[in-house]
């Protein structure tokens, strides 16, 4: 009985396997990525649009540049599920079984965790636009970059911010799961060393509902600056609570999802002075314009202002070096390694398979625009300080 | 007795599965072979004690977490071995209390009590280690993970047959059928129940144990996704709940669709597998065991 | 602890509280009547929201005034469903415990089904929109509008729902039902027929409730999942059969979290709320409202 659910299996797979062959010469790439389950809103508004994107945009241009010829993309994308023996199992049905030329990452740490090592064993170069962890970096896998910014480097860059605008004291909430507790130990420790005081820190579970008894105690302590390390649900409810109880300290940051269009939408003329994790917009140059026309044409939506470009930029810096070094996967990964890029991020290069040309961000909601305000280098307008009152 | 000789070519033909395809078939029967082994696990207390527990996601992620805490200090199959008398001794404690409890209540409270186990063991991380997730260096390669889960799903089903044949399962039988008249005719119900429960469980956490190498990093919501003792109860409803056959059918089948239209149709396959699952229920109602042809008159029900 | 802390406190926590009663009560009409399981009840939550998500941007709507609408599209959508499935799943069970374990399966191919056609309609992105967001101040407490619309809505309903049950005809039958269905039947009353008609009263509830919801909070096609476990705790909390039961033991859950919430740390909150659930059925068995 199993033996026949074996061979069953066997040929349903071979029947996937034959239809991939019939495309011809098409380069195929192939990914897993959160279309349902908890995952999936992020997955589908940083992520999978901007893989989607680029390989209409790629075929639109008659394909990619391989060794001298031409070739179309072909995208073979499966769900997750959010689920992390099913992310495993694909990724070793899509390097193993359906042997594509290459593959592209999944949504977020947890499931870039999931397939880094099995990526590296089986020679398959990854660039991560949504991981981002001290402990996967540290494992240095020669295969596996990261193109987003990781914790310290945006932790620092917001401690320096606040220096700058002489911030003494700040209350801190934060997401108990890996990331929460990564940036806010980096947080931690950049503030001990420019001596800024910590008045409060209050961690919280996923799927919080009501924080403003948390707001009104730290509302209670007059900090310089609030600064949240939250998801986009929260970074919402924080937002929205802390304008219910008038809590409108100095500087106002919310982490993840102060870049989506979708918080302009739900703070309706409240966003003014409102900083948070963000990298980038149209304005970061020509290349970065045309990429956020491009996305409201395909998706009628913007992108978001923080690992959207960063998605995309990863499969520029792929789609470079490949047509470099063809599809040898372990020239590739070298020429990513060693290469410099040109993206819609400005250039990029790697340094310990981390984005070594992007530093830290903060970005900070202004007229109805999400600017990137420091580090001056960066920036696309110059910050306002202290954040105008809620309406 | 000599029963089990006939299905020695399959078992040595999974055995030998690492060795004759690719690591992506392998680990699809890896899948099959886990919900084997949970879902046996699970009708091996819940089938005859009519009992619907929804702790086995408890019971998988406590085993989980002795491999992220014992990898690297501990050789792995003691791990599995840890994994499972940690589950055992955690279902024969809690089941001290939760056991008093019938029908919905108990399904509802043995659901509670995951989400508890993953709310302790997120807390306990932290005050700990400051962090939550845990990255598994050098874990065990993936076929050492495969044929681990396949002794495991072996010894589950080998199990169950022992235990609904002995005394025991007797017991396990009577307290389903009317546990007051049970404990009249000398059944200690609950020492019955504790002895079920924990033997169920310590399978549960031996898989969890040995599920853990293979996804580098763990962290709570990983281990303890309720999706998985869900799906476990549906497998065997499903599958049918009376023969052991059904827990290992329900297993193969479900795992093996799920992926074939996950695959097939990565756009709505959850659609299509609810609709199967709402059919299965109105046209196969005794589940998919109602299918094959019932040899011998199983003494289960 | 100051007195406007403790007002504070006991504000958000009866609010909490009543958002989670009033998706339990949908539920234990379902489940206390005719002990269907139904594990897709938040996904019939997330359908109200979204109605009233599509009738406000694309038409304008107020969503207060779509509270009707969302309530009575769910009703005719619990017949339907109860006509298609549980209909049949009640003449081919030999006895309730069967029909509620089958009752349990198709309603996860229900919430599969139902979930992942949001998915394919809406897209997983997180949608809202804005509705009386403006705080009221009241001796210190500080309230956005659309919290304590919900409250209200949430008591009025309850409290309506209460008193049909208790002082109408269908009410008493309705209660005779979930007490004893065999004894009902006894004396006469057509259990069969009031089925669809609690099912749709259960999923309008759910209906409802997901429109208030959508006044508050972002929505997306998994926003029910959290609310379909909070309501199975809440009713087997309270009692199953007892509304009277979820209500409190609705309220008392939001309660807990928010001054557990304040009193430890957040984090803990659903370490405390499980603590409570689990302490509580260890002395009271069958729920607070056992009888």
């Amino acid at each position: 009985m199993l033996r026949n659910s074996i061979c069953i299996a066997a040929s349903l797979l071979g029947l996937a396997a034959s239809t991939a062959a019939l495309a011809d010469e098409a380069v195929r790439i192939g990914y897993a990525i959160a279309r349902t389950g908890p995952f999936a809103g992020g997955a589908q508004v940083s992520q999978e649009p901007n893989y989607l994107l680029w390989a209409e945009q790629v075929n639109a241009k008659g394909g990619l540049m391989v060794a001298g010829k031409q070739r179309k993309v072909e995208l073979i994308g499966y769900d997750d599920r959010s689920d992390t023996e099913t992310v495993v199992r694909t990724y070793e049905k899509l390097m193993n079984q359906d042997k594509v030329d290459l593959v592209l990452p999944p949504w977020g740490t947890g499931q870039t965790f999931a397939v880094a090592t099995l990526a590296n064993k089986l020679g398959y170069p990854m660039i991560a636009p949504t991981a981002s962890s001290k402990k996967l970096t540290d494992m240095k896998l020669p295969f596996v970059f990261t193109i987003l910014q990781q914790p310290d480097q945006m932790m620092n860059a917001l401690a320096d911010m606040l220096v700058a605008q002489g911030v003494k004291t700040v209350a801190v909430v934060h997401v108990d799961d890996l990331f929460g507790l990564e940036n806010v130990d980096a947080l931690s420790k950049a503030l001990a060393s420019h001596n800024i005081g910590l008045l409060d820190k209050k961690s919280y579970p996923l799927g919080v509902k009501d924080l403003s008894p948390v707001l009104k105690a730290m509302k209670e302590k007059n900090p310089d600056a609030f600064l949240g390390i939250t998801y986009p649900p929260d970074t919402i409810l924080v937002s929205k609570q802390a304008r219910e109880i008038g809590f409108n300290p100095k500087i106002f940051y919310a982490a993840v999802g102060t870049a989506f269009p979708l918080y302009k939408a739900q703070l309706t003329g409240n966003t003014e002075g409102v900083m948070g994790m963000g990298s980038w917009n149209a304005k970061t140059g020509a290349a970065a314009k045309d990429y956020f026309a491009a996305h409201i044409a395909k998706f009628q939506k913007e992108p978001d202002r923080w690992a959207s470009a960063h998605a995309y930029a990863s499969l520029q810096i792929l789609q470079q070096a490949v047509e470099k070094v063809g599809l040898d996967r372990a020239r590739i990964r070298d020429a990513i390694a060693g290469g410099e890029f040109q993206t819609i991020l400005g250039p990029i290069k790697f340094k310990d398979g981390m984005n070594a040309s992007i530093p830290g961000t903060v970005s900070q909601w202004q007229k109805g625009e999400f600017e990137v305000v420091w580090p001056k280098t960066r920036a696309t307008a110059t910050l306002v300080s202290p954040k105008p009152a809620w309406n | 007795m000599k029963d089990w000789i006939k299905w020695l070519p399959l078992i040595a033909a999974l055995a030998a599965v690492p060795w004759l395809t690719n690591a992506y078939m392998v680990s699809l029967l890896l899948t099959c072979l886990m919900y084997v082994a949970l879902a046996v696990s699970w009708v091996m207390f819940s089938g005859p004690s009519r009992y619907l527990s929804l702790a086995t996601t408890a019971f998988f992620g406590i085993g989980a977490y002795c491999t992220a805490w014992g990898l690297g200090h501990l050789p792995w199959p003691l791990l599995l071995l840890g994994g499972a008398l940690a589950a055992a001794g955690t279902a024969a404690l809690v089941g001290l209390f939760v056991l008093k409890l019938r029908g919905s209540y108990f399904a509802v409270l043995t659901f509670g009590l995951s989400e508890l186990a993953l709310h302790v063991i997120n807390q306990t991380e932290r005050s700990i280690s400051g962090t939550v997730g845990r990255v598994l260096l050098n874990p065990p390669e993936q076929d050492a993970i495969y044929l681990a889960v396949l002794a495991l799903a072996l010894a589950a089903i080998a199990c169950c047959a022992w235990l609904w044949r002995g005394p025991l399962g007797h017991a396990l039988r009577g307290i389903g059928a009317d546990e007051d008249r049970a404990a009249t005719l000398g059944v200690n119900p609950l020492r019955v129940k504790l002895a079920g429960f924990a033997l169920a469980a310590a399978f549960a956490g031996a898989v969890g144990a040995a599920m853990a190498g293979r996804w580098t990093y763990i962290d709570p919501h990983t281990v303890f996704n309720p999706l998985i003792g869900f799906q476990t109860v549906l497998i065997v409803m499903v599958g049918g709940a009376s023969r052991i056959q059904g827990a290992v059918i329900g297993a193969v089948i479900f795992s093996l669709l799920s992926e074939f239209l996950r695959m097939r149709f990565p756009y709505f396959y959850l659609v299509l597998l609810g609709l199967l699952l709402i059919l299965s229920v109105l046209y196969l109602p005794n589940g998919l065991i109602a299918l094959l042809p019932r040899k011998k008159a199983a003494a289960h029900g | 602890m100051t007195f406007t802390l403790f007002l504070d406190l006991l504000a958000a926590g009866l609010i909490t509280g009543g958002i989670y009663a009033i998706v339990a009560i949908g539920l234990n009409l379902q489940y206390g009547l005719m002990r269907v399981m139904n594990i897709a009840h938040g996904e019939f939550l997330m359908l109200g929201a979204y109605l009233t998500y599509v009738l406000h941007t694309t038409l304008g709507l107020n969503p207060l005034a779509t509270l009707p609408i969302a309530m009575a599209a769910l009703f005719l959508v619990g017949l339907l469903v109860h006509r298609l499935v549980l209909r049949r799943l009640v003449h081919s069970s030999p006895n309730i415990d069967v029909f509620e374990a089958r009752g349990l399966v198709a309603s996860f191919g229900l919430m599969f089904v139902v979930q992942n056609l949001a998915l394919m309609v809406w897209g997983a992105d997180l949608r809202g929109y804005t509705y009386l967001a403006e705080p009221l101040q009241l001796g210190g407490v500080i309230m956005p509008h659309n919290r304590l619309l919900v409250f209200a809505v949430v008591v009025v309903l309850s409290a309506g729902l209460i008193a049909v049950l208790r002082f109408t005809l269908i009410g008493k039958a309705i209660r005779a039902m979930m007490q004893a269905p065999l004894g009902a039947q006894l004396v006469g009353i057509d259990t069969a027929r009031l089925h669809p008609w609690c099912f749709g009263a259960g999923l309008a509830l759910a209906g409802v409730a997901g429109a208030l919801l959508s006044m508050v909070y972002e929505i997306s096609p998994g926003m029910g999942e959290p609310y379909t476990i909070t309501a199975l705790i809440v009713i087997t909390l309270g009692g199953y059969g007892s509304i009277v039961g979820s209500l409190a033991a609705g309220l008392l859950l939001g309660l807990v979290e928010t001054f557990g919430m304040h009193f430890t740390s957040p984090s803990l909150k659903m370490v405390l709320s499980y603590a409570v659930f689990i302490g509580v059925l260890m002395f009271k068995p069958k729920g607070l409202f056992a009888k």
